[in-house]
């Protein structure tokens, strides 16, 4: 099933507020790309249609596209049936969010964590509630898949589909949307594996959540995944501090 | 002489879904009218027929007092000519003004591949060959919406050819509903889920225990039963 899709498509691909800069452009891309809404191969609409989405100039947007085009995630081919394709590049999603985490402030990032962890927090102690046998099994599946994952992108869209899903579980279509709006924001600066941040650590971590919420261990749930929020948080702060460290340096 | 006559929770829940039924049903109607044409005329049912009931849908879909959200066919693989796998769906969205289609990647190979066939929607109508109704649940691969989807098999000579269905909110169908059942009636789904219910301790997207409740009603033909329950 798609990751993705509808409005939730639209929640990333949503109008720029103020100056609409080239770069925010290229990270909503970025985001749109790391997670799946946009898919590898896929043509993006005209020129003119996507920057009337995203209420940009289509100066702003063809400076965005050759900013894509610079770092290998976008490729245009001329003539018949010709147009811009998304290239899923697992360097050129690193580079991107390495650059935007070291924009970010730390505050930022902890306001970032704070919101997630309330966000998904909640979810699971609802889900232990309310989840049904199909959707235990969903969730089961995605933290069993994680354990398997490929690369950075597969892990983290996994992950991501593994929060909506809990919220969705927990019957809220509004604590699924603030969820899809997390992971938009979150995969703009989270396309790194870190060496010490396996993927079967992370499948575990996850699959414990699961079983609390198979259990109907709301608190339990709820107490975990706070947790890992909490450490995953950590860990993007540490990343960010040695960044502009070693940059001022 | 007048007499107030209690409300009937199964007769006000019943014309509620005969209502949205005759939607789906006429989804159905104009989808096999135009199989059958193209079976008259001796081609099999092909993309472009898709396509060409776009606008009855859309028209139903901004019928005055329509009650659905989104509606459409899903095709079963393997019906079209040109198209393994099919669908033509469309939908309100809230930042436009106009039903939009629900698009969809239908690539099998894909991450993202939309494995509807295996959807409850699809995959109950198919097997037991009569109507359903999947939810509530948060579609989270269509609309992002908390959500009842309604379907039927859509069938020519016994032979299935997948099913039409309409979305419905479930705050929706609620406000149909809630003001003419009684005082403490729970309507929950078959895994026990409450759609809706004028009890404040048995909400709608609870799970209700199976051990403690009295017998429920169910209603005829559809997944779901009325509970009476406790004050």
């Amino acid at each position: 099933m798609r990751l993705l899709s509808g409005d939730a498509r639209d929640a990333l691909l949503t109008p720029l507020g103020d100056a609409g800069r080239s770069e925010e452009v290229a990270r909503r891309l970025g985001s749109a790309i790391a997670l799946g809404l946009i898919e590898d191969g896929e043509q993006l609409p005209s020129e003119s249609q996507l920057a009337a989405t995203l209420n940009v100039s289509t100066v702003t947007l063809r400076d965005a596209l050759a900013d894509l085009r610079q770092r290998g995630l976008v490729e245009t081919r001329r003539g018949r049936g010709g147009g811009s394709f998304v290239r899923m590049s697992q360097a050129a999603l690193a580079a991107l969010s390495r650059e935007r985490l070291g924009e970010i402030g730390v505050s930022d990032l902890r306001e970032l964590g704070d919101l997630h962890a309330m966000a998904a927090g909640t979810a699971a102690r609802l889900a232990a509630e309310r989840a049904s046998a199909t959707e235990l099994a969903r969730l089961r599946d995605l933290a069993a898949r994680m354990g398997d994952a490929r690369d950075a992108t597969d892990l983290h869209r996994l992950e991501g589909r593994y929060y909506i899903e809990m919220a969705a579980a927990a019957q809220s279509a509004r604590l699924t949307r603030l969820e899809i709006e997390i992971q938009g924001d979150l995969a703009q600066v989270m396309w790194r594996l870190r060496p010490d941040r396996s993927a079967g650590s992370v499948a575990a971590e996850r699959a414990a959540v699961v079983e609390a919420v198979a259990r109907h261990d709301g608190d339990r749930a709820r107490a975990l995944t706070e947790a890992q929020v909490a450490e995953d948080t950590r860990l993007l702060i540490e990343d960010h501090i040695t960044m502009t460290r070693s940059t001022a340096s | 002489m007048t007499t107030t006559q209690a409300p009937d929770p199964a007769l006000a829940i019943s014309e509620a879904i005969e209502g949205i039924f005759a939607t789906v049903a006429e989804v159905r109607r104009v989808t096999l009218a135009r199989h059958a044409a193209a079976t008259a005329a001796g081609r099999r049912f092909a993309d472009e027929d898709v396509r060409a009931l776009a606008p009855a849908y859309v028209d139903l879909l901004r019928a005055p007092g329509e009650v659905a959200v989104g509606l459409g066919i899903i095709l079963e693989p393997g019906t079209l000519a040109d198209h393994p796998l099919r669908l033509e769906w469309w939908q309100w969205s809230p930042q436009r003004d106009a039903p939009v289609p629900l698009e969809v990647d239908l690539h099998p190979d894909s991450v993202g591949f939309y494995d509807y066939a295996a959807a409850e929607w699809f995959a109950v109508p198919r097997r037991t060959r009569s109507r359903h109704v999947a939810g509530p649940y948060v579609d989270v691969h269509g609309t992002d919406g908390y959500m009842l989807t309604f379907t039927l098999p859509m069938e020519v000579d016994g032979r299935f050819l997948g099913v039409a269905g309409a979305d419905v909110l479930v705050t929706r169908f609620e406000s149909v509903v809630l003001g003419r059942l009684g005082s403490h009636a729970v309507l929950a789904n078959e895994e026990g889920r409450v759609v809706v219910s004028t009890s404040s301790r048995w909400i709608t997207g609870c799970l209700l225990p199976d051990d403690e409740l009295p017998p429920a009603v169910p209603l005829p033909r559809l997944p779901w039963a009325l509970v009476e329950a406790p004050a």
